[in-house]
C-alpha cells in the first residue's frame, strides 16, 4: 500500500493552517469579537481569502489578502470555530468566550498537535460527514433526558422507535430493526451481550455519553457485519486537554416510580510535562412500582449501579487510552404480566386491567432481571508519518444475564433460593486495527481489520446452547472530496468470515461447527446544491449470519407464553438498502431534513406463528418457528424546526415504516406505528446558549398499527392515542457556580395509553403522568 | 487549595476502581445447564370404597418442547363413589425421580389444585385444605353417574388468589393436562 501512496506525496497536503486567534473581551454580553490570522504552514506565510466560521452561531467570515479575519458580535459561550481553505483539511476547534475573562489561545492546528505560547490546543480534522440519514441527540437533548434509560432517550428521535418490556426494560428499534440487526458502540466498543431477546435492554449507562449519535440504514462496512438495521454511536466527551480538574453531579428525581437518580463525574489533567489525563464516572438508580394512570403495577421497580474510568496520555505523536465500565441492574417483570401458560394469557387479557390493584414499593421480587455487564478496554494510536494515523484497540466484555421466575424452581431448600431459571454468559474479546490516511488527491480513507472471540455459556436453562463465536473482518474505505466542489462521494466494501462452534443444549449435545462469510459494500455520496440545502444518497448492502436463538431456541421463552423453535438450517440475512436525504437549513431560523428509504432484506428471519400450538404438561403454548422471508422495508421520518418569532419556535418531527412480507404477501408482525410529535417552545433570550431558560410542551400522537398479519397476535393492537409532555429548563449561578435545572411533566393529562410496542400491552397501561426534576452541577 | 483537596480524592477514587476492576468478572460456570426439576408427570389414582385403585398418568418427560405428552386414557365404573389423589413427580432423569407433591403440600398456601370437566361427569369436589382453610386440590371425591366419556383437565396454579371468586382463572399455571374418560 506505501508503496502505491508514496509518489504521491508531492500532493500530499501542502499546507496545515495556523490560526492564531487572539480574542478580546468586553465586558458586554454579545459584543465580544474574535480575531487571528491565518498562516501557511509550511512557508509561515499569511494565507489569503480562508473561509473562517463560528459552527454554533453561523457567523462567519473570509480572512482578507494578509489571513486577517475578524467575527464581531458573540456571545460569551462554547463555540467550535472552523477554518476552511480550498485544497486544505478542514480544521476546527472549540473554545469559549468568557465576558469577564480575558484568553489568548495561539494555536497551531494539524491533525495532531503542537506550539505555541500561553496555550497549546489539539484540533483535529472534521469528521467526515455520513452519506446515510444520522440523527443525534443534542445537548441540550441529552440533557432533558438524563435519568432515563437508552431506549427512552433515544424514542426522541424521529425513526427510532422504543420495544418495551414493561417501563424499566427498553430497546431501540431503528426503521423497523432491533437487537441484533443494530450495532450499539460504545466510547468506539461494539457492545456484546444477550441483545437477541426483545425483552434483553443493552446494558449501558446512558450518563456515560456526552453524544448519541445514530446512523440509520445498513452501515456495516464500518462497523461490523450484523448492522442492518443501523448504528448508535455513544461517545463519551474527550478526555480533558487543559491542566486542572473538573467535574459535573447530576441529580435527577421522578415522582413515578419515586426514582432517583445520581451521577457524578471527576475529571482531570496532571501537567504538561506528563500530559496523563483521567476521568473517573459512577451512577446510581433505584426506582419503586410504578403507576399508571389508575392502579399500581406490582413489582416494576428497579436498581442499578455503575461507574466507570478512563485513563488517556496524549503526545505529539502517539495517544493512548484505557477505559473500563461496570453495569449493574436489578429489574422487576411485573408480576401480572407472568403467566404459565396460553390459557393464563387469555385470561389476563381477558380481564384488561390488572387482578392486583397494586400498591408502591421499592421492593424487587419475582420474576425479576439481574445484569452484569462490563468492558475494559485499550486504544492506542500513532502518527505514521506525514500519511496518517494507525488506531490499535484491544477489548473485553463480559456479560452476565439472570432470569428469575416468579415460580422458584421446584427442589430443596436453601440451596437453591437464589438461583435463576435462566442464565447466560458472554465473554468476548476483540481487537481492532484501523488505519485512517489523510488526503491523498483529494481522497482520504481507512483502511482496516477486526477479530472477535466470544464464548457464550448458558448455565441455567436450556433455552440456547452453548456456543464459540469467531468473526474476522477487514474493511477498506474511500472518500473522494474536493473543495469546492459541491459532491463528494464515498465507497466502502468489507468481508467478513464468522463461525459458530455449536456445544451442548441442556443436557443434549449438539457439536457443530457452522461458518457464514460474505461481502458488504456501501456507496454514497452528498450534494451540496446551495448554501442551505444537502442531498445525501446511500446504496448499501449488508449481511448477518443467523444468530444462535434463531438456530437453537428451544423452549419457552421467559414470560412470553410463547414456545419458539429454531431451524438449524437458517441462510445469513442479505440486506440492499437505498436512502435518500434531503437538508435545509438557512443558518437562521429554519433547518428541516427529510429521509426517505427502500430496504430490501432477503431471507429475513422472524418468528412464524404456527397453526398447532405447542402442547405440553403446563398447557398448551403458541408455537413459533423460526423461518425466513424476503422483506421490504420502506418509510419515511422527518423533522422540522422554525423559529417565527425571535423567541418562539416550532418542532414537528414523525416516522412512517411500511413492512411487507413478499414471500406470502403480507404485513410484518411488530413493526412501529405511525408517530407523530409537534412541540412549540418559548425561551426567554433571543440569542439561544447553553443556559437560556426555556419552556416547550409537546404533543405526541400515535397512529392504531392496522397493519398487521391476520391472526398472528392475541390482542389486537392498542388504539391510537394523543398524550402531552412539558419540559422547562433554566439556570441559577450562585457563588458564580451555574446550578442547571430540568423539569419535565410526562403524560401531562394522565392519559390511559397503550403502545403497540410494549409487550406488556396485552396486561396493563402506559406509565401515567411523571414529573421529572433534574440539576447539573458542573464545577471546575 | 480545592483544586489540591479535589486532585487527592480523584486519585484516591480512581486508584480504588482501578483495585476493583483488577477483580474481572469471569465465566464462572461451564454451562451446559444444570438440569431444573419440572414436573413431567401428573399421576391420578382413583380409589373406589372397596380399596380398589386404578391410576392414570400424563406424562411429559422430554420437557416442554419435543414431544407432545403421553396421556392414560382413563376409565372409570359408573355410578361409584371415587376417592381422586393428584401426585406430580419430575421423572426428566429416570434414575433420580423426585416427588414434587411434597413441595406443593408445603407450599400449600401458594399451590391450588384445580379440576374442570366436560361431557357426561361432575367435577370432582375438593376434600383437602391448605394451612389457611382454603382449598388445596391434592384430595377429592369423584362421584360417577351413568356410563358416558368426557373429558377431565387437572390443572395446577402457583400463586393463585384463593379470594377471588373464581381463584383457578388467577394464577400462573404449572401444570395443564387433559385427560379422556370413559364411564363404563
Amino acid at each position: 500500500m506505501k508503496a502505491y501512496l508514496l509518489p504521491f506525496r508531492q500532493w500530499f497536503p501542502f499546507m496545515l493552517l495556523l490560526v492564531v486567534a487572539s480574542v478580546s473581551i468586553k465586558a458586554q454580553r454579545c459584543s465580544l469579537r474574535i480575531k487571528g490570522q491565518i498562516f501557511h504552514a509550511e512557508t509561515n506565510a499569511p494565507l489569503s481569502f480562508a473561509n473562517v466560521a463560528i459552527k454554533e452561531s453561523n457567523k462567519g467570515t473570509i480572512a482578507d489578502e494578509d489571513g486577517q479575519y475578524v467575527i464581531d458580535n458573540l456571545c460569551a459561550g462554547t463555540y467550535t470555530i472552523v477554518c476552511t481553505h480550498i485544497g486544505c483539511d478542514h480544521v476546527e476547534h472549540q473554545f469559549t468566550l468568557n465576558a469577564d475573562d480575558s484568553l489568548n489561545l495561539n494555536f497551531f492546528l494539524e491533525e495532531s498537535s503542537v506550539l505555541l505560547e500561553d496555550v497549546i490546543v489539539k484540533a483535529e480534522a472534521i469528521p467526515l460527514m455520513e452519506t446515510q440519514a444520522v440523527s443525534s441527540l443534542s445537548k441540550k437533548e441529552l440533557a432533558s433526558t438524563k435519568g432515563q434509560n437508552l431506549g427512552q432517550a433515544l424514542e426522541r428521535v424521529p425513526g427510532i422507535a422504543n420495544l418495551q418490556t414493561g417501563t424499566s426494560i427498553s430497546k431501540p428499534v431503528i426503521q423497523g430493526l432491533h437487537s441484533n440487526r443494530i450495532l450499539i458502540l460504545v466510547n468506539g466498543v461494539r457492545q456484546e451481550g444477550q441483545q437477541w431477546g426483545l425483552e434483553h435492554a443493552p446494558p449501558i449507562d446512558p450518563f456515560l455519553a456526552d453524544e448519541i449519535k445514530v446512523i440509520k440504514g445498513a452501515n456495516s462496512v464500518r462497523y461490523g457485519a450484523g448492522a442492518m438495521g443501523g448504528v448508535i454511536l455513544l461517545e463519551p466527551r474527550k478526555l480533558p486537554q487543559q491542566v486542572g480538574l473538573g467535574g459535573e453531579l447530576n441529580l435527577a428525581g421522578f415522582s413515578n416510580g419515586r426514582t432517583g437518580v445520581v451521577s457524578g463525574m471527576l475529571e482531570g489533567k496532571l501537567s504538561e510535562k506528563l500530559p496523563i489525563s483521567g476521568r473517573l464516572q459512577g451512577t446510581l438508580k433505584k426506582g419503586g412500582n410504578i403507576q399508571t394512570p389508575t392502579y399500581y403495577l406490582n413489582n416494576t421497580g428497579i436498581e442499578e449501579y455503575n461507574f466507570s474510568w478512563a485513563l488517556g496520555m496524549q503526545k505529539e505523536k502517539w495517544s493512548t487510552e484505557v477505559f473500563y465500565s461496570n453495569f449493574n441492574t436489578k429489574v422487576g417483570i411485573f408480576s401480572g404480566a407472568h403467566i404459565g401458560n396460553l390459557t393464563d394469557l387469555m385470561n389476563a387479557i381477558e380481564r384488561e386491567n390488572p387482578l392486583e390493584k397494586g400498591n408502591f414499593s421499592y421492593k424487587i421480587g419475582r420474576p425479576q432481571q439481574r445484569i452484569l455487564h462490563e468492558l475494559l478496554k485499550v486504544k492506542a494510536s500513532v502518527l505514521t508519518g506525514d500519511l496518517g494515523k494507525l488506531k490499535l484497540q484491544l477489548s473485553r466484555q463480559f456479560n452476565r444475564r439472570q432470569e428469575f421466575d416468579a415460580h422458584r424452581q421446584f427442589g430443596s431448600l436453601p440451596d437453591n433460593f437464589d438461583e435463576p431459571e435462566i442464565e447466560f454468559e458472554i465473554t468476548t474479546y476483540a481487537a481492532d486495527l484501523d488505519w485512517t490516511h489523510r488526503p491523498i488527491r483529494n481522497v482520504r480513507g481507512s483502511i482496516g481489520g477486526q477479530v472477535l472471540l466470544q464464548k457464550n455459556t448458558t448455565d441455567f436453562g436450556a433455552l440456547i446452547p452453548n456456543y464459540d463465536n469467531t468473526i474476522i473482518g477487514a474493511y477498506w474505505i474511500e472518500r473522494w472530496k474536493k473543495s469546492p466542489t459541491p459532491v463528494e462521494v464515498e465507497a466502502g466494501l468489507r468481508y467478513d468470515y464468522q463461525q459458530l462452534a455449536i456445544g451442548m443444549q441442556g443436557r443434549d449435545s449438539i457439536n457443530t461447527d457452522l461458518a457464514y462469510s460474505n461481502f458488504s459494500a456501501t456507496l454514497g455520496a452528498i450534494y451540496r446544491f446551495s448554501k442551505a440545502w444537502q442531498l445525501r444518497l446511500n446504496l448499501g448492502t449488508a449481511w448477518r449470519a443467523p444468530n444462535a436463538n434463531e438456530l437453537f431456541s428451544d423452549g419457552v421463552h421467559h414470560g412470553s407464553a410463547s414456545y419458539e423453535l429454531g431451524r438449524s438450517d437458517l441462510a445469513p440475512e442479505r440486506a440492499f438498502d437505498s436512502g435518500l436525504t434531503l437538508e435545509f437549513d438557512n443558518g437562521n431560523n429554519l433547518s428541516a431534513s427529510i429521509n426517505g428509504y427502500y430496504n430490501i432484506k432477503n431471507d429475513f428471519i422472524f418468528l412464524e406463528p404456527q397453526a398447532t400450538p405447542q402442547l405440553t404438561i403446563r398447557g398448551a403454548f403458541p408455537a413459533f418457528h423460526y423461518q425466513q422471508a424476503n422483506v421490504r422495508m420502506t418509510g419515511l421520518d422527518w423533522q422540522m424546526a422554525y423559529r417565527f418569532l425571535p423567541k418562539w419556535s416550532l418542532q414537528t418531527q414523525g416516522a412512517i415504516i411500511r413492512a411487507w412480507n413478499r414471500d406470502i404477501e403480507d404485513h410484518l408482525l411488530l413493526m412501529p406505528a405511525d408517530r407523530f410529535e409537534q412541540s412549540l417552545e418559548y425561551r426567554f433570550d433571543k440569542e439561544e446558549e447553553e443556559d437560556t431558560p426555556y419552556v416547550k410542551i409537546s404533543m405526541i400522537n400515535v397512529l392504531e398499527q392496522k397493519r398487521v398479519p391476520a391472526d398472528s397476535d392475541y390482542a389486537p393492537p392498542p388504539p391510537g392515542h394523543t398524550r402531552f409532555n412539558v419540559e422547562a429548563g433554566f439556570t441559577v449561578r450562585w457563588n458564580d457556580q451555574p446550578l442547571r435545572f430540568g423539569l419535565s411533566v410526562y403524560n401531562l393529562f394522565n392519559t390511559r395509553y397503550r403502545e403497540y410496542l410494549n409487550r406488556f400491552r396485552y396486561f396493563a397501561d402506559e406509565l401515567g403522568r411523571n414529573v421529572s426534576l433534574r440539576l447539573t452541577v458542573p464545577f471546575e | 487549595m480545592k483544586n489540591r483537596f479535589l486532585f487527592i480524592i480523584t486519585t484516591f477514587l480512581l486508584g480504588g476502581s482501578l483495585l476493583l476492576t483488577t477483580s474481572c468478572n469471569k465465566d464462572d460456570d461451564d454451562g451446559g445447564g444444570d438440569p431444573q426439576e419440572v414436573i413431567t408427570t401428573v399421576v391420578l389414582t382413583f380409589t373406589d370404597n372397596a380399596g380398589n385403585a386404578s391410576i392414570f398418568e400424563s406424562k411429559d418427560t422430554d420437557g416442554l418442547g419435543g414431544n407432545a405428552p403421553v396421556i392414560d386414557d382413563i376409565e372409570l365404573a359408573a355410578n361409584t363413589d371415587y376417592t381422586l389423589t393428584v401426585e406430580f413427580l419430575d421423572e426428566s432423569d429416570a434414575s433420580d425421580v423426585e416427588d414434587i407433591t411434597e413441595e406443593v403440600e408445603e407450599e400449600d398456601l401458594e399451590h391450588l389444585v384445580c379440576f374442570t370437566v366436560q361431557g357426561d361427569m361432575p367435577e370432582p369436589a375438593i376434600q383437602d385444605k391448605d394451612s389457611a382453610g382454603d382449598p388445596l386440590g391434592l384430595e377429592s371425591t369423584f362421584s360417577t353417574g351413568a356410563a358416558g366419556s368426557g373429558n377431565l383437565t387437572v390443572i395446577l396454579k402457583h400463586e393463585p388468589d384463593k379470594a377471588d371468586a373464581a381463584p383457578c382463572s388467577t394464577g400462573e399455571t404449572d401444570v395443564e393436562t387433559t385427560f379422556a374418560v370413559a364411564i363404563l
